[in-house]
């Protein structure tokens, strides 16, 4: 255990939290700005392409926060999350984004994908990050009762 | 009277459900942190711009105003899902001391915009320049970025005082 339980009132916990939500709010963010783009909404004026490239780091930055913040939340309790099937469902969920995010969606943000393809992968790349806010919220709701 | 006044929203039919439910509870929090993370992001975006760190290559008044009425819109539902979690447990946000002060910082966001809208966003085209935005721009940017950040950090901060860590942070 790298650190205290929250119950044993360490400041350490909460503060994790929040560099765990400024961490995915701001890569899911950046990548919804490319999402929404490719919808027709928001930055209309620039290319997925340009808003892709210039989110690029912001996102990396931000997933590394995330990712190592929630490592360290993970931590504190691993049992509770190892036997919490929502935090599988999870971790299942945020490697498919991520990959997705390197893979199928950069391909259709680069120059010259089609546009048609665009909506479906920005549909998707959405659901698929949301779908990981929403695991990390379902995971109190599911505490194991047999822990 | 306004704590007669939290007493009353929190008793009413739909929230005093809202704040038994096992579901519908986390499923608005779920959202709330949703429209934060799609929304949030376009004030970063709009700040980074002001700051010259991201979106170099689009001028400042294209991600200004492209980004105006998304970014209402994105409070407007972040703000919707706020009120009706506070709404739940009312009472526990008027003695809140963080959910005073993450309401202060919100009149601090208004007092903020009515210092530099009428000089920074609502003439994004006079900030182009060859040397990037004016100190006033990049001023707004900055305080814009750390208010955001502190009613993040102040809102979870909100689930760890009055009731028992444990079994708030249950719920929240």
């Amino acid at each position: 255990m790298l650190i205290q339980n929250p119950i044993s009132g360490q400041l350490v916990f909460p503060i994790l939290e929040c560099f765990h939500i400024a961490g995915f709010a701001l890569s899911i963010g950046m990548t919804a700005l490319v999402d929404f783009r490719l919808l027709g909404l928001g930055l209309r004026d620039e290319t997925p392409a340009e808003i892709a490239g210039s989110g690029l780091w912001w996102v990396l930055g931000g997933l590394v926060v995330a990712v190592f913040s929630g490592f360290l939340i993970f931590s504190t309790d691993p049992d509770s999350y190892y036997l919490n099937w929502v935090f599988d469902v999870k971790m299942v969920c945020l490697v498919l984004a991520i990959v997705f995010n390197y893979t199928i969606h950069r391909k259709v943000v680069s120059p010259g994908a089609s546009p048609a393809a665009g909506r479906w992968v920005a549909v998707a790349s959405l659901a698929l990050w949301l779908s990981v806010v929403f695991g990390g919220i379902f995971i109190a709701s599911f505490q194991p009762p047999y822990k | 009277m306004l704590l007669s006044l939290a007493i009353w929203v929190q008793n009413l039919e739909f929230f005093a459900y809202l704040r038994g439910s096992s579901y519908t509870f986390p499923t608005i929090l779920a959202l709330h942190l949703c429209a934060i993370s799609l929304f949030g992001a376009m004030i970063v975006a709009t700040d980074l711009r002001l700051l010259g760190w991201a979106f170099r290559r689009s001028s400042i008044a294209a991600v200004v105003n492209q980004l105006r009425i998304p970014k209402r819109i994105g409070f407007l539902l972040a703000a919707t899902c706020g009120f009706l979690l506070f709404c739940s447990k009312a009472e526990d946000y008027y003695y809140n001391i963080f959910f005073r002060i993450k309401i202060s910082l919100f009149i601090l966001v208004a007092v903020h915009a009515l210092v530099f809208r009428a000089s920074v966003y609502n003439k994004p085209a006079e900030l182009d320049g060859p040397s990037g935005a004016p100190v006033r721009a990049k001023l707004a940017a900055g305080l814009s970025l750390c208010l955001w950040v502190s009613i993040l950090c102040a809102g979870r901060a909100i689930g760890y005082v009055g009731v028992h860590a444990g079994e708030y942070r249950h719920f929240n």
